[in-house]
Formats: C-alpha cells, structure tokens, sequence
C-alpha cells in the first residue's frame, strides 16, 4: 500500500463507497421522515 | 438593550477577536497564511465548513421564513449530501493530490491561463459584492431594531474581523468558526426552549407542532406541483431542492474558493472527506432544527399576542405623521383579533386530544381564518407604511427572530443572542477575505507580478490584500446602504456566476477533448445566458445554477467539435 493509499484509508470500512451509501441513505431516510412529520402535523 | 446585554455583547466579540488573535501560529509562509499548514483535523474542516457557510442571514431569516412560509425552504439544502459525495469522488483527490492554493490554479493547468484568470475574477467580483452585502444584510436589521448608526454598524459587522483574518489567516479563521459556532448553537437552542417554555400551562411542544403543522408551518416536504403541473417559479420543492440544489452546492463547495480553502486546509485527502461527508450529514437537521425555531416561535404567537408588525421603527415612525389615526385603527383591529385567536387556539389541544376530529377541524378552520385576517391588516400596515413615505422594508420575515429575542429573553441573554448575530456574520466573512485574498495573491498577483520574491514578502504582500478585501467589503456595504433589504440578493448574484463556474470545472474534470478555446468562449456565452434569463423570466434561482452549468458543458463540448473539425481542414478559427 503506497504512502498516498494509506493517507486515504476510510475510518470504520474498508472503502469510501460505503461511506458515499451512508450520506446518500441518510438524506434518503430524511427526507421520508420528514415527509412523514409533514403529513403527520398537518 | 440593557446593562447585562451590553457587557455580554461586548465580551463575546472582544473574547472572539482575542482568540483569532492568539492563534496566529502558522508559518510566516503562503502555506501558513493560508492553509494553515495543511494540518487541520477533519472536525476543525466541518466546523470551518459550516461555519463558512452559514451567515448571519441564516439565523436571522431562516426562523422567520419559516415563521411566515413553513418550514419547506430546508429542501433547499437537500442537494448538499449528494453534493458532497461528488466533491469527495473527483474534486478532492485532484486538488489535494496538485496540492493547490485555489480552484483556479487547477483551470491552468488543466486548459490555459486565460481561463484561470477569468474564473478568478468572477470569483473575486461575486464574492466581494456579496460579502460586502453580507455585512449590510444583518446591519441593517439590528440598525433598525436597536436603533444603532447603520454606517457604525456596518464597520462593527464587517470591520472588527479583519484584525484576526489579517494576523492569522486561515488557522485563526478556522478556530475562531469553530468558537463561534459553539456561541451560535448554544443561543439558538435558549430561544427555541424559550419559545416552548414560555406557551400557557398545559400546553407543551407536541401541541405547539399541532398547532404549527395545522397552520401549514410544518410543510418540511412539498412537490411543486399544483393543478397547472410543475410551477416553475415555486422556490423551495423537492425537486428545485434536490436538483437545484445540488447545482447550487457543487458550485458553492467546489468552486467557489472561500469554501474550496477550507477542506484544503486539511491533513490530508481522508481528513478533507470525512470533514466533508459529515457536513452531508449535519447539514439537514441543522437547518431543520433552525427552521424549527420559527415554527416554535409561530406556535408562542398562537397564544400570546403578536406584534402588529414586527420592525416596529417603521410603525412608530409613521406614528409621528399625519397616518397616525389609520395605525391606530388597524391597532386595534389586531389587538381583538389577537385576544380571539387566542381564545381559538386554547380549545384546540383539548379537541384534538379527544379525537374530536369534528371539532378539532372546525377549530383549525377557525384558526386559519384568523390568521388570512392577520396577514391581511398586516398588508394594511404595510400600505399605511408605503403611503406615508416612511423608508422600510416592504417585509418583516427578517425581524421576526430578533423581536422574539428582545421581547422575551431576560436581559443579558438579548445581549448573547445579538452577538451570535455578529458572529454567524465574522466566520462566513473571515473566510471570504481570507478566500479573496488567495485568490488575489496565487491567481493573480503571482502570475502578472512574477518577480523573484521569498516566503517573509509573499507573506506580507498576502496580509496586504486580505486588509484590501476587509476594507472593500465594508465600502461595499456602506454604498448600498439605503438600498433595503439586500438579503435575497446574496442568493440572486451567487446564482447569476456559480452555474458558469461549476460548469468550466465540469468540463475540467468530465469532458476530456475540450480544451481551453472553447471553454472560455462557452462560459463567457453562458454568462450572458444565465443573466439574460434572469432579466427575462420569472424562473427561481435555484435553476439559474443548473442551466448556466449545463449551458457551459454544452457549448463547450460544440465549439470544441467546430474547431476539431475546423482544425481537420486546415483553418485555426478559435486560435
């Protein structure tokens, strides 16, 4: 592994694309919660 | 404001400025001055990052957007996570891996000069004019709540920072954000209890969302669509958010150097990632919970009377001419109209507790009728306004936070939350000069002036322009005071540039065969289209970004194809 790829290295998983999931699944999530909170309170 | 306020007020930004003072220990280099190194932990990124980004308009509009139009304008940062993940995918390797100064450094190298110096200069004339309009926005809103001089207000707002920007760079802009932001957050979860604690007996937060949601102030999600289709002038939906705002981020995280600056302040390209994915992740809630500031603050003036208007100067500025008499009518329409409103919204608990979903629809029904009553004297007043010839904003969704704040915070906390005001301004203003002065000193003073100089002048020199742009800043907003509330047109300007200069970094990164001829011509025509439009249409901003960048790609990628062909027989047209 070169000095660039460790530099790089994702903390908890194995690779970034994960973490890309994480992010993309959160706003995912959010934006059903919200939509759910919306139409709760109205 | 009070003693306490006043001695609260000043420590805050008297212990702020001490603070950016003291850590000014980077090296005497441009590195130093400003990336601090490259050494920065990933949570000093996020806190830098965010701090950057929101102003002081976010805390003191946002409550109040949401106070008057529901809580749907946070769709507007649904992009931002996707956008973020785009910057970590190809922005990021690229620029840490050049290990650049500024975005534009990487247009050279990646097309020609010409093109850099261009993106440069966009950058330095949108950002100067809205930072400039960034002092004035919240100046003069405490100018007129606190009956301060506009022009002294403008030079505390924009001018006190500079003495930590100049002597620490970007090391002291990130650790004094990440102070500030600690200030702000802690100020906004006092007013948001208070708005709660302060409801009558016996109703808590879940009533006041009730009553909020009832009243159409908890629309977090909305479409777009109406019964004529998609209505392309709505601002804030899903879809201008999601898209829209996608565009909007690309641009503002990974062209626009005040934030590009900051994730290269990092250690390294994982310390740059993380401090920019967690910002994808923070940044929704973060918002949501600010907009629920304001729909909390809705719910209080369910129950307790409203002002008639809230910038009251206005109001009691018209008190002294010859209108008085129609203030005082409309006065007292809203004082009765306040005590029902009231008597209404205590039953609705009750009803909707029971399930008495009759009644409860009746008391909503009731309820909203009131409140199109209330807009509706509060159209008068605006016109009673107009017509007296008194000077003010045709709106009062900016003052509604701030009211709030000083009618019913105890005295000392007025004075914090006037200073989380100031200090929402410093960070995004900081790393603006902080930006601007890169820009000026790496984009183009070392390219016209290439004479031999060592780290100790680049270093001075650097220091030069960020006082430049801390004093231009401040021209700026004392120029376009008188000119109201320049809030909205932070958002406009940015969206007249940020489309074209995401579009040339699109084409940097994606469209391989084009090259620096006709990306030039490109954004220049993009520019003219994106302005053009403007002028033209009613079409939200928002979409501004997604045209002006896709226009970019498309006519690059034709004049590259005319020239190739061009260059096939013979002829050099674009040379």
């Amino acid at each position: 592994m070169s000095v660039m790829e460790q530099d790089d290295k994702p903390p908890l998983f194995r690779s970034w694309g994960i973490w890309y999931l994480i992010v993309a699944g959160f706003l995912l999530l959010q934006v059903l919660l919200y939509a759910f909170f919306t139409k709760h309170f109205s | 404001m009070s003693r306490p306020d006043w001695v609260v007020l000043l420590l805050t930004l008297t212990g702020i400025i001490l603070y950016g003072v003291s850590r000014n220990r980077s090296s005497r280099n441009l590195e130093g001055y400003f990336l601090g190194n490259r050494e920065m932990p990933w949570y000093v990124v996020l806190l830098s990052i965010m701090g950057t980004q929101a102003s002081a308009v976010t805390f003191l509009s946002a409550p109040g957007q949401a106070f008057t139009d529901g809580m749907r304008f946070v769709q507007y940062y649904f992009g931002l996570p996707l956008a973020m993940i785009v910057l970590c995918v190809t922005f990021v390797p690229i620029f840490h891996k050049l290990k650049l100064f500024t975005a534009y450094e990487f247009l050279e190298q990646r097309f020609d000069r010409k093109t850099r110096i261009f993106t440069s200069l966009i950058f330095l004339v949108s950002r100067g004019l809205s930072t400039g309009i960034s002092v004035y926005a919240p100046s003069i809103i405490l100018s007129s709540l606190l009956g301060w001089n506009i022009y002294l207000t403008n030079i505390v707002m924009g001018g006190l920072l500079i003495i930590y920007t100049v002597t620490g760079g970007a090391r002291a802009v990130a650790y004094t954000q990440r102070l500030q932001l600690f200030i702000i957050f802690t100020g906004m979860l006092i007013v948001g209890y208070t708005a709660v604690a302060l409801l009558p007996p016996g109703i808590g937060f879940t009533d006041a969302l009730r009553i909020s949601g009832k009243m159409g102030r908890l629309n977090v999600i909305t479409t777009g669509f109406n019964g004529n289709g998609f209505d392309w002038t709505d601002r804030y939906n899903l879809f201008s958010g999601a898209i829209g705002g996608l565009f909007l981020a690309l641009s503002y995280f990974g062209t626009d150097q005040s934030q590009v600056q900051r994730y290269l302040t990092a250690g390294s390209i994982r310390e740059s990632r993380i401090g920019l994915l967690m910002n994808g992740i923070v940044k929704v809630p973060m918002q949501f919970l600010i907009l629920l500031i304001g729909a909390l603050i809705f719910a209080y003036y369910q129950f307790n009377p409203a002002p008639l208007f809230f910038n009251q100067v206005p109001v009691e500025q018209v008190r002294q001419t010859a209108f008085r008499d129609s203030i005082g009518r409309l006065e007292q329409r809203h004082l009765l109209l306040q005590e029902k409103k009231r008597t209404v919204a205590a039953s609705l608990p009750a009803a909707m507790n029971a399930n008495a979903y009759d009644r409860s629809k009746k008391i909503v029904d009731e309820l909203r009728s009131l409140q199109g009553e209330e807009e509706g004297i509060r159209n008068e007043v605006k016109g009673v306004i107009r017509t007296s010839g008194v000077k003010s904003e045709a709106s009062d969704t900016n003052y509604v936070f701030l009211r709030f704040v000083m009618d019913h915070l105890p005295a000392g906390l007025v004075g914090l939350l006037i200073a989380v005001i100031f200090l929402a301004a410093w960070g995004s203003i900081a790393a603006a000069l902080n930006s601007m002065a890169s820009s000026s000193m790496v984009d183009l003073h070392k390219t016209f002036f290439s004479g031999a100089s060592d780290d100790e002048q680049e270093y001075r020199i650097s220091r030069r322009y960020t006082l430049f742009w801390g004093i231009f800043c401040v021209a700026v907003a004392e120029l376009v005071t008188g000119m109201g509330s320049l809030i909205e047109a932070v958002n406009v300007l940015g969206s007249w540039f940020y489309g074209v200069m995401l579009g040339i970094f699109l084409v940097a990164f994606y469209v391989k065969r084009v090259g620096g001829h006709a990306v030039f011509r490109a954004a220049i025509l993009g520019e003219l289209l994106v302005i053009l439009l403007y002028w033209k249409t009613g079409l939200a901003w928002l979409w501004l970004n997604v045209i002006g960048a896709l226009a970019v790609v498309v006519m690059a990628y034709l004049f590259q194809l005319v020239q190739d062909r061009r260059g096939k027989s013979g002829d050099d047209p674009l040379g």
